[in-house]
């Protein structure tokens, strides 16, 4: 049954914690101020800032995760920043393992990718403006990460639809990307309006946002049945859209408009996995309604192997990243949805490094081809950029689950807890997720670095400058190694001893009972299927497209054609919602605009026109002669009078 | 020191010295207005010191006898919320004329006369105790307002200025005469026509039902106008489109707020019960405000109809939030009022300089404009964004109010109008992508070297908006604080009175 859970002593952060949030504010508004004057020394300033935050943030993550700051984590009171009568707002750092996990993903990949920009950025004349917008966006990611209050939370989220916004749209000269970055945030929107509602109802239950207050309020059992649903799922909204998930998904393909590494950051790395964060972190709330944990494993799962099955066909070699993300991120949220929180965490992590590894890595692929992104005019370009080549092939065995490399750890104990807890169909549909994976990175990789080149113009093809190449040799170590590095031992491996504080409560109110790990039984069995699937996966990834295959290629598409067409048109899903929101959102709005100028408005003309011409028809009373107004006056007088009897009487 | 009197007073005095400068030297009247402003603007920051210093309900409050056979008095005071009211007030007031010294090069001298008569009928408004001398001062800011829409404004400007007028006195006629019947019926209770007139005396007196509902009904009637609620908005965006950018800056920035201040400070404490009677209505009208006014600035063809859409739809927070009747809601309304002046008159101001270079609103028109003029775009990104209500800028916090205090009084109704989240951020960004976005435009192109950037001059009007809202995003405890006094008096005052 549910019990209050003790509450852990949470100790006080060091002064400097601060810091963390200053830094990259302080670098963007130093930079969005001067920074144009700075030319080509714009990124020194950002950078170097981000930088010391990242060494701030493992001063402070390395203990959370390791149990240095206690059970329940540390926290610092800043200010309140809304209050109303009892309510209060405050603003306050906190930092536990969970805390600890994203600030590892988050400010290394953050910095690594602002040392990348400066090499793949340094043609841009807005180079300034590039720097000043990460810097906001990392000051927006590290406040999110570190609020200890909902409504701060909220803020964040929105402040890195902000950031994301404005890099997507970075190259605002052209059409595209000025269309997806607006897409890309009404989208979010979508899920902010759930989320802002959500909010509201926790308020009036607790009277608070303070998410320790909430959290401690829903282990008391404070918040039960359709309330509970009701809210968890208005909460959940909102990070269907900011991790792209189903049916809020349409903006995160788009949002590939923007340069490749902000795609790599902010849209494989780091932002979209707030709606993970914000799951994991109110795990109580979600385990307080079964319901809800049902929606969100649905959600996620079937986002897993839609998104999959769209990457299939795609021949944009971001579009098939992005989609393979919607897809990784779905994993994350089916995870989730059956309590394997630890799991869901876990891979985060890992793919936070090597899809931002492999997102990095097609930057420079496209660097090399000048600026081409369509893999049907890449091909055979191991050789002439070996390093993209090696590490990027790194990331794809690493995604595809093959042991030992990170995805394998992570993947694994996702599938192997849904099927431990029950939820066969979610461990079947992840299974033949995980196949489609390594199929599909394979067929990228074919299509891309093997087979005979279709490139325009061979002769240019360059492998990129140390500024790029030294941050894809450094993704590519946690790619292979930190799966092993913190999921090992199994079930007793550092992460797992990090974050089982601060899960215990959901996880008890689930009434999940972990079973010591073993090799020689279900476990073994388990990892030895997932093995076993992926492998498939590669195999049939290699079979196709390691060399040219065009002839049995062209048979199995012609096959399955209209499956073909179906996933090349990410099953129609974008055609339906600018049919139903845009096209019919907008008549109706054209509705309301004519009801506006010829009803309303056009009521109070007719009353204006009736007026006047009712004072026209008046007009003849005024004849000019006295003794007519004197009649007048007479009749009025009387007129006056009987009321005023009449109504005293 | 008559320091209310003083600040109501000194834009007039301004006016009339100016009425003795010769027309021949318009930098000269420019100068002085602009000084005149200024002043008046530094008087009533000092007032908000004082404000802070001070206690009670009215930190500084004037009375002299004026009609004493009717007992009207000369009656002002000042609390948190008509302080910080006079302060934007102020504040707009010099930067509007600052933003007409260039766009304005006809008949200057009677320009800044009616613009300074102006400001002094909005603070009397505001700092009124006297339902007549209020009644006064509100009939007052019809006058130079006709005038800066009729002689300044655009082409259709006649049609715009007279539906303006006559639209207000409607309402305001009405008004009239519920204060004349307010009066009588005091008079017949108390036998005595001393306080029949003052706001104080009369709150929590009138017990008379019939007199409640009907007094209700015609407050509300002219503060509905003026908000302006739905129905009753269409003559907003004639106004606004015809205006000169002062005029439409002026207009969203302060005008709209004599609405919702009106039902604070009069309409509700007066009328409690005919108030608590008429609340599902007036919350029913500001939902559909809310997500009418956006659905409509959707599909807008022109700038600043787009921008005064958008406002009937942001003043649909303020009445959500009073007639919630809770603490949230009333601070979500009261700062609603302040940041919808600071954000609202940026955009205008913002479409305003786009005006002065292209002579033209019209989007389809637009696009690509941020290639050409990279801070003026940034500039109304920004406003633009805090106009969505970004947190960390200032609308959020007072919309995110309003709507946890609907969502208290009844959660269907903030559901309902949390979905303009979505819809501000399409008519927004859709906007924006149109314009600002892009390749540039065959008629932006076409203007050749007249589309420059933005001037010293005009980032002067906009800068102090800017860090305004900066600073009230971030931290609105200053607001809130500064407020909080009158919040709870208005909550005691709203509480029913018939039966007691």
């Amino acid at each position: 049954m549910i019990t209050a859970e003790t509450v852990f002593e949470v100790g006080s952060l060091p002064g400097y914690a601060p810091l963390l949030l200053l830094l990259p504010l302080a670098g963007f508004a130093f930079t969005a101020a001067i920074g144009r004057r700075l030319g080509k020394m714009a990124h020194l300033v950002p950078l170097g800032a981000i930088v010391v935050t990242w060494a701030l943030a493992m001063s402070l993550a390395i203990p959370a995760l390791t149990g240095g700051l206690g059970e329940g984590g540390a926290s610092m009171p800043l200010f309140t920043w809304i209050a109303s009568g009892d309510l209060h707002f405050g603003l306050g750092l906190h930092v536990d393992a969970l805390t600890g996990a994203l600030l590892l993903v988050v400010t290394t990949v953050g910095a690594l990718v602002h040392l990348y920009s400066v090499g793949y950025m340094s043609h841009d004349d807005s180079y300034w403006r590039f720097f000043a917008y990460l810097n906001l966006f990392m000051f927006s990611m590290l406040l999110l990460v570190l609020a200890d209050n909902l409504l701060v939370v909220f803020a964040a989220w929105e402040l890195v639809g902000l950031s994301s916004y404005l890099l997507i749209g970075f190259w605002y000269t052209k059409t595209a990307p000025g269309l997806a970055a607006k897409k890309a945030f009404i989208t979010n929107r979508v899920g902010d309006v759930g989320f802002a509602l959500g909010l509201m109802g926790l308020v009036v239950v607790f009277g608070s946002l303070d998410i320790h207050t909430v959290l401690a309020g829903v282990e008391a059992g404070a918040l039960v049945g359709p309330a509970a649903t009701v809210i968890a799922l208005l909460i959940f909204c909102g990070a269907v859209g900011k991790s792209a998930q189903f049916p809020l998904h349409v903006w995160l393909p788009d949002a590939m408009e923007g340069p490749t590494p902000v795609s790599a950051l902010i849209h494989a790395a780091t932002m979209v996995n707030a709606g993970v964060y914000l799951v994991a972190r109110m795990s109580p709330l979600f385990a307080a309604s079964h319901d809800a944990m049902l929606v969100v494993a649905a959600i996620g799962i079937f986002t897993a192997i839609f998104a999959a099955s769209i990457a299939f066909t795609q021949t944009d070699i971001k579009r098939v990243l992005a989609f393979s993300t919607l897809s990784q991120l779905g994993y994350m949220f089916a995870a989730l949805g059956v309590g394997a929180w630890i799991p869901a965490i876990f891979h985060l992590i890992t793919h936070g490094f090597f899809k931002g590894l492999l997102f990095l890595g097609s930057g420079s692929v496209i660097h090399a081809v000048n600026g081409e992104q369509e893999m049907t005019k890449m091909g055979g370009l191991s050789r002439k950029i070996p390093i993209t080549y090696a590490t990027m092939l790194i990331g794809t065995v690493a995604i595809a689950g093959l042991p030992p490399l990170a995805g394998f750890w992570s993947k694994d104990e996702i599938l192997g807890e849904a099927f431990k807890f029950g939820f066969t169909w979610v461990w079947l549909v992840g299974m033949v997720v995980a196949g489609m994976t390594a199929f599909y990175m394979f067929r990228l990789m074919g299509l891309t670095f093997w087979g005979k080149s279709r490139v325009h113009d061979e002769s240019h093809v360059h492998e990129s400058p140390w500024t790029m190449t030294l941050p894809l040799i450094i993704l590519a170590v946690p790619s292979i190694a930190i799966g092993a590095a913190l999921g090992f031992p199994f079930a007793n491996g550092i992460l797992v001893n990090g974050l089982e504080p601060i899960f215990h409560p959901a996880s008890a109110m689930l009434e999940h009972e972990h079973e010591a790990w073993t090799l020689f039984g279900i476990d073994g069995l388990l990892m030895l299927a997932s093995v076993t699937i992926a492998s498939i996966g590669t195999v049939i990834g290699l079979r196709l497209f390691r060399s040219d295959n065009s002839a049995l290629l062209g048979r199995v598409t012609k096959r399955l054609q209209p499956l073909y067409d179906g996933s090349r048109n990410r099953w129609y899903f974008d055609d339906l919602n600018d049919l139903v929101f845009v096209r019919f959102g907008r008549k109706f709005a054209d509705a309301l605009w004519w009801f506006d100028r010829r009803v309303v408005d056009g009521t109070v003309n007719g009353v204006a026109t009736l007026t006047s011409s009712g004072g026209r028809g008046l007009r003849q009373i005024q004849t000019g002669r006295v003794q007519n107004y004197a009649l007048g006056i007479a009749f009025g007088l009387v007129a006056i009078a009987a009321a005023y009897l009449a109504l005293a009487g | 020191m008559p320091i209310l009197s003083l600040i109501i007073f000194a834009p007039l005095l301004g006016a009339l010295g100016i009425a003795f400068l010769p027309s021949s030297r318009p930098s000269l009247v420019r100068v002085v207005a602009l000084g005149v402003s200024l002043v008046t603007f530094a008087l009533s920051l000092g007032m908000l010191l004082g404000i802070r210093a001070q206690g009670g309900e009215f930190a500084f409050s004037e009375q002299l006898s004026w009609i004493p056979s009717f007992g009207i008095t000369y009656h002002l005071g000042v609390d948190g919320l008509s302080g910080a009211l006079v302060v934007l007030t102020t504040l707009l007031s010099w930067i509007c004329i600052l933003a007409s010294f260039g766009p304005i090069q006809t008949r200057v001298k009677e320009y800044f006369i009616s613009f300074l008569i102006l400001e002094t009928g909005m603070l009397g408004v505001f700092l009124s105790l006297d339902l007549f001398l209020f009644y006064i001062f509100w009939e007052i800011v019809l006058v130079p307002m006709y005038l800066i829409i009729g002689i300044w404004g655009g082409a259709d400007r006649i049609y715009a200025t007279i539906k303006f007028v006559l639209y207000t006195l409607v309402g305001s006629l009405l008004m009239l005469v519920a204060i004349l019947a307010t009066a009588f019926s005091h008079q017949a209770a108390t036998g005595s026509w001393t306080g029949a007139f003052d706001l104080i005396a009369l709150r929590g007196t009138i017990v008379d039902p019939t007199l409640q509902v009907l007094g209700f009904a015609a407050f509300g009637l002219a503060f509905a106008i003026k908000v302006p609620m739905f129905p009753f908005h269409t003559w907003l965006p004639d106004a606004h489109v015809q205006a000169p950018t002062a005029g439409s800056v002026i207009l969203a920035g302060v005008l709209l707020k004599l609405g919702g201040y009106g039902f604070i400070r009069f309409a509700i404490p007066l009328f409690p019960d005919g108030a608590h009677l008429f609340a599902p209505l007036m919350i029913a009208l500001s939902v559909i405000a809310i997500i009418y006014g956006a659905l409509v600035a959707i599909v807008q063809t022109d700038l600043k109809k787009l921008i005064a859409y958008s406002s009937v739809s942001h003043m649909g927070f303020v009445t959500l939030g009073i007639f919630t009747f809770n603490q949230q809601g009333v601070d979500g309304a009261i700062l609603q009022m302040l940041n919808h002046g600071l954000i609202t008159s940026g955009l205008f101001l913002l479409v305003g300089i786009g005006y002065e270079r292209t002579h033209d609103r019209e989007i389809a028109k637009m696009g690509g404009w941020a290639v050409r003029t990279p801070v003026y775009a940034a500039l109304f990104g920004f406003f633009l964004f805090a106009s969505v209500g970004l947190p960390g800028l200032s609308g959020f916090a007072g919309e995110f109010l309003v709507l946890l205090g609907a969502f208290i009084a009844n959660p269907m109704v903030a559901g309902a109008s949390t979905f303009v989240m979505i819809l501000a951020a399409v008519y927004l960004l859709y906007m924006y992508q149109r314009v600002f976005t892009g390749p540039l435009s065959p008629f932006l192109k076409g203007l050749g070297s007249h589309l420059t950037d933005v001037t010293p001059t005009e980032i002067l009007t906009l800068a102090p908006l800017a860090a305004l809202i900066v600073v009230f995003g971030i931290m609105p405890t200053i607001l809130t604080s500064s407020f909080a006094q009158s919040v709870e008096t208005f909550l005691m005052s709203a509480i029913s009175v018939v039966g007691q």
